[in-house]
């Protein structure tokens, strides 16, 4: 058996140390990383809760203002809404996601129960700027979401139907009743 | 003459074919696909869309309301009234406190709020609060139910437990003498079929304090050991079924687990085993026994409509004013999101609650039927009968409850509700 020369032990030193690294930087330390989430779709509403100044509920006809002045949410005549409804809504607009993307461009959208004569709820901020726009269309069969489009966009998203239970909320809470 | 003799004869044509028509509100109707738009008003959302496809239908049964507020006992209705005044709301907790003492009162009978401003901001809080001192009456008891996992095919599933329970709170009859782990209530219950669920079974102590969770234990018999189990374990489904252990009593946690928020009043169709209280039998000084009908469900009656899981027999609908309360856990790792509940503004019972998920996406409902029990008018006891559960999601459901038989007693032995017995369970 040949010994090993000073050159040879450092070459093979050098093998193994390149070895070592591509065990450690490709097959082991991406196991050892935290499972990476999914980047999760955005809140309808990305603005902050208070900067909300503006919410217009379009549907039938008919129009719900709520407009926010110094310390209350009032309809368009100045009549007061009723406690906390108004920031219901906001807070769920806040922090519900869509469920899910249903069809991505859909060549009958009355299927869904948008196009002409949906609902359309508008939320604005104080200088007047859009913060969100959705296009309201029918509840899904199974009742736990509702169809709806974004800000004009074609694609239908299913929201959760707590978005239909904050919206109850709000007819029944008008103020001109 | 004959245009009279044709109109009659057109009239009497309509009566015979209108289908049991309401004669008057206070006559027995049956709510049904064919007059659903009746239902629009008095039906959660959820529940309308079943009545519209023909898969439920109710027999509404308007009741005397002098009579049906004699379904809790006069000891119970005067208890209430003096409570006014007595007791106020933790802040941080909606816990329960006594005025005098800024503290948690020792004991509670009746009502606590009989009084409820829906302007007041606590109004959710105290509304969960008369439910949870209401159920509290009977003191204990127990009964032996069944829990059945039922989809469009029929039954897939069928769980036979029992649950015993003691009550230290809101009992007739003051307080026990000796309550020295300072206890709200405590109960056991267990799986008793099928064999690979037999003996599994479940010790809770419920903590009389405002921010105490509650001591959950769990016995397995293949590993005999009992393990402590989180409280929030209460919103995961039981053995797998679409149902969920927070269902008992429709709302099973301490009021101080949720955040509680008044948001409406509307009337709503309560189920019921019969409007009006059963009798109950002494077999000792302490123990009555109580014997209800069987309510059959759809998969169980050859060639019945409807969906498989509504009940056939046995459960009638009466139209009663109730609260909607928003509740929403404070524990992030409870699976409910915002839960909708209806109360019964004077008997508060839940008959109905719309669970969300964490995602807003509403997918339960759950419908929760009772029983009253009363034999003169110094004890009453409330019993949750009948939960059915329906994941609208997946389409199916699961009911539990529907015992036949069940009993009240006033004087368990002490070392009862122990760890002891739930490891022994099987022996």
């Amino acid at each position: 058996m040949t010994a090993l020369t000073g050159r040879a032990t450092a070459v093979l030193l050098g093998v193994l140390t390149v070895l070592v690294a591509y065990l450690w930087i490709v097959e082991l330390r991406p196991r050892q990383r935290e499972p990476v989430a999914a980047p999760a779709e955005p809140a309808l509403l990305t603005v902050p809760l208070d900067a909300v100044a503006r919410i217009d509920l379009e549907e039938g006809g008919r129009v719900l203002t709520a407009l926010r002045t110094a310390d209350r949410w009032t309809d368009g005549t100045g009549r007061p809404w009723r406690d906390d409804t108004i920031a219901d809504l906001v807070g769920t607009l806040g922090s519900l996601r869509p469920v899910m993307i249903v069809d991505e461009a859909p060549h009958e959208p009355a299927e869904y129960g948008l196009g002409p004569g949906a609902s359309r709820l508008a939320v604005a901020m104080a200088s007047g700027r859009s913060a969100l726009v959705l296009e309201l269309g029918d509840r899904n069969p199974a009742s736990t979401g509702i169809y709806a489009r974004r800000d004009g966009r074609p694609e239908v998203l299913l929201l959760g139907g707590i978005l239909t239970w904050e919206l109850d909320k709000l007819r029944s809470a008008d103020p001109a009743h | 003459m004959k245009f009279w003799m044709r109109l009659l004869c057109v009239i009497a044509l309509a009566a015979l074919l209108a289908p049991e028509a309401r004669a008057a509100d206070d006559q027995p109707w049956t709510l049904d696909a064919n007059n659903w738009q009746e239902g629009k008003d008095i039906l959660p959302d959820p529940v309308v869309k079943h009545l519209q496809k023909g898969e439920y239908w109710f027999k509404v049964v308007p009741v005397d309301p002098a009579k049906f507020h004699q379904n809790y006992s006069k000891a119970f209705w005067d208890a209430t009234e003096a409570n006014g005044g007595k007791y106020d709301l933790d802040e941080k907790t909606c816990g329960l406190k006594d005025k005098a003492t800024g503290k948690i009162p020792d004991f509670v009978f009746g009502q606590p709020f009989p009084q409820i401003d829906k302007n007041d901001p606590k109004a959710g809080c105290k509304i969960a609060w008369n439910f949870r001192m209401t159920g509290a009456m009977g003191g204990g008891g127990g009964a032996t139910f069944t829990l059945n996992g039922v989809d469009s095919g029929g039954q897939f599933r069928r769980i036979k437990a029992f649950i015993h329970s003691r009550g230290y709170q809101g009992r007739h009859f003051g307080p026990l003498k000796d309550n020295p782990e300072n206890l709200a209530g405590e109960g056991i219950g267990g799986a008793l079929e099928p064999v690979d669920v037999e003996g599994v079974s479940t010790l809770t102590k419920r903590y009389w304090n405002w921010d105490g969770q509650d001591a959950l234990w769990a016995y397995v018999p293949s590993t005999r050991r009992a393990r402590r189990v989180n409280a929030a374990s209460r919103s995961d489904p039981v053995a797998g079924l679409d149902i969920f252990a927070d269902d008992l009593d429709c709302y099973a946690g301490k009021v101080e687990y949720y955040q509680w928020k008044l948001v409406g009043e509307k009337t709503i169709l309560a189920p019921l085993l019969q409007p009006y209280p059963f009798h109950m039998k002494s077999v000792s000084a302490t123990r009555q026994m109580i014997d209800t009908p069987y309510m059959t469900a759809g998969y169980e009656k050859p060639g019945s409509k409807g969906a498989p899981w509504w009940i056939q027999e046995n459960l009638v609908f009466v139209p009663r004013q109730v609260w909607v309360v928003e509740g929403q856990s404070t524990d992030p790792y409870y699976n409910f999101g915002k839960v909708i509940m209806y109360f019964d503004k004077e008997m508060y019972r839940i008959y109905w609650k719309l669970v969300h998920n964490r995602a807003g996406e509403y997918f339960y409902t759950a419908m929760c039927g009772y029983h009253f029990v009363k034999n003169d008018d110094t004890f009453s006891a409330v019993f949750p009968n009948l939960v059915v559960g329906v994941n609208d999601k997946t389409n199916r459901a699961a009911i539990g409850g529907r015992y036949q038989s069940s009993f009240l007693e006033q004087n368990w032995d002490p070392s009862y509700f122990s760890l002891r017995t739930l490891t022994h369970m099987t022996d």
